[in-house]
């Protein structure tokens, strides 16, 4: 959606109600079962979905805190970027905090490094591989449509290329939101449904509780209605100048490789899909700048987040840990909170909302080192 | 190593069918615009001044039509999540597509 911001097709306001709309729409049709979201990168669910026995033991105390500091290491991570203004994968943080937590309580043994065989599966296969060729994909897809779109529309008043092109983009930009909303809440939904299982609180494998269902897609709803302006900034403004046709041209590309991916099961990032599209549509028209001081920081964030998300992850897990017991849990939790707090009220000193989404990104270079930028959506 | 030649695998399908629908529609809707400026004339396209460009009726009719084949497709698209996330997939094994239970 943030393209269709930057190009004015939409307005700040109407494009994340949109897209909040089709984000909760999106959820609710994902009704696939994705119970076994951990078993790409770790070893703590039987390949059926329960989880494994020894972590059960304690009543499912030594599973829960594993998801527990996981989770804690993922959005600690992600809020972190997001005040910066780069738009790190939350799937990546996800992984990342789940990896760290895992290491910290069963060693490097519980974790998944490498898939065996021709099946991509593990950190490797599932996260690594997938992050590195799924943004270069994109950027080649929104390289070819940029370019074949300016050269066909060659002799069109640029006002009318401009207006023509804002309902394609809509159009897209809306089937993007969707895609998202199914891709990602489920992720949520597996792991939720897991700590359920732990807890005792619920035993199929192979549904997923309505109220976790509401909640998931109420979360990522609200979530995208919030805005991550820094985000929308940062990808509408900050990597390249676009054009409607050029957001067009984006939105299209990130929309068929996230379904044709997901097809695949060839795992990969919404996030990185968006940025590598909006990077080839700057590419694909002459005379377009890149920011690529920009994109740089983003790759930087991205190759970071597995392991500092699994860093953080390690440290609550050893935290909760060594308090132990609930009040263990409690202290992650409250950390969580506290490091959630601290960054919105960081945030508010440099706000950036619907009224100056769409500012001039050079006029800010003068203090350029301070990134700009709030709050964040995948 | 096998790792690394299936993600290349995978990569190489997703690019191409990428390509065709993430590239291939957009020209289309490109081509629709073209149609559509040609179609409605007057500043719609660049032309020299004092040049009073004609409409033309063929020119939004293949615009239209244009633009209903990309809405077609992207409906499709929206059909096949549905369908993924009820647990169905769509073949095209004529040019109809069917909705099969997996």
């Amino acid at each position: 959606m943030a393209t269709s911001i930057a190009t004015k097709a939409l307005t700040p306001k109407a494009a994340v109600t949109l897209s909040a709309i089709l984000n909760l729409v999106g959820a609710f049709l994902s009704v696939e079962v994705a119970i076994t979201v951990t078993n790409a990168v770790i070893r703590i669910q039987n390949p059926d979905g329960t989880p494994k026995p020894e972590l059960m033991a304690d009543g499912g105390h030594g599973l829960l805190l594993i998801l527990m500091a996981g989770l804690a290491g993922a959005i600690i991570w992600n809020i972190l970027t997001w005040l910066w203004g780069l738009p790190s994968s939350s799937s990546h943080a996800l992984f990342g905090g789940l990896v760290g937590a895992t290491v910290a309580a069963m060693g490097w043994g519980g974790v998944k490094w490498v898939g065996e065989g021709a099946k991509l599966d593990g950190v490797i296969g599932k996260v690594v591989l997938p992050a590195l060729l799924s943004p270069a994909i994109a950027i080649i897809v929104a390289m070819i449509g940029t370019k074949l779109v300016f050269w066909v529309t060659r002799g069109v008043a640029e006002k009318y290329q401009e207006s023509g092109f804002r309902w394609g983009q809509i159009g897209t930009a809306s089937l993007l939101s969707l895609s998202h909303g199914t891709n990602d809440a489920q992720k949520t939904m597996g792991v939720i449904t897991l700590a359920l299982i732990a807890s005792g609180h619920w035993t199929a494998t192979h549904e997923v509780p309505l109220w976790v269902k509401i909640a998931c897609a109420v979360a990522i709803a609200s979530g995208t209605y919030i805005g991550g302006w820094r985000i929308i900034r940062t990808m509408g403004k900050g990597l390249v100048e676009i054009s409607s046709p050029q957001g067009m041209a984006a939105e299209s590309s990130s929309a068929a490789v996230i379904l044709t991916s997901s097809q695949l099961g060839f795992a990969l990032s919404t996030t990185h899909v968006c940025t590598g599209s909006i990077l080839g549509s700057g590419l694909g028209r002459k005379g377009a700048k890149v920011r690529w001081g920009v994109a740089g920081r983003m790759g930087l964030a991205w190759l970071t987040t597995l392991p500092l998300a699994g860093l953080v992850g390690a440290v609550m897990w050893f935290i909760g840990h060594i308090i132990g017991g609930w009040l263990g849990s409690t202290t992650i939790f409250l950390l969580m909170c506290a490091a959630a707090l601290y960054m919105r009220w960081h945030s508010k000193k440099d706000p950036i909302g619907h009224h100056n989404v769409n500012d001039e990104w050079d006029a800010e270079q003068p203090d350029a080192d301070k990134v700009p930028v709030s709050g964040g959506v995948h | 190593m096998d790792q690394l030649f299936a993600a290349l695998d995978a990569s190489w399908r997703v690019l191409l069918v990428g390509v065709v629908l993430g590239a291939g529609l957009p020209t289309i809707y490109a081509l629709g615009i073209r149609a559509l400026a040609w179609g409605t004339g007057g500043e719609a396209e660049v032309h020299e001044a004092g040049v009073e460009l004609k409409p033309h009726l063929l020119g939004r009719l293949i615009a239209y039509s244009l633009f209903a084949f990309v809405v077609l497709c992207v409906l499709l698209g929206i059909g096949y999540i549905v369908a993924h996330g009820l647990g169905m997939t769509i073949t095209f094994d004529g040019i109809v597509p069917v909705f099969t239970s997996k």
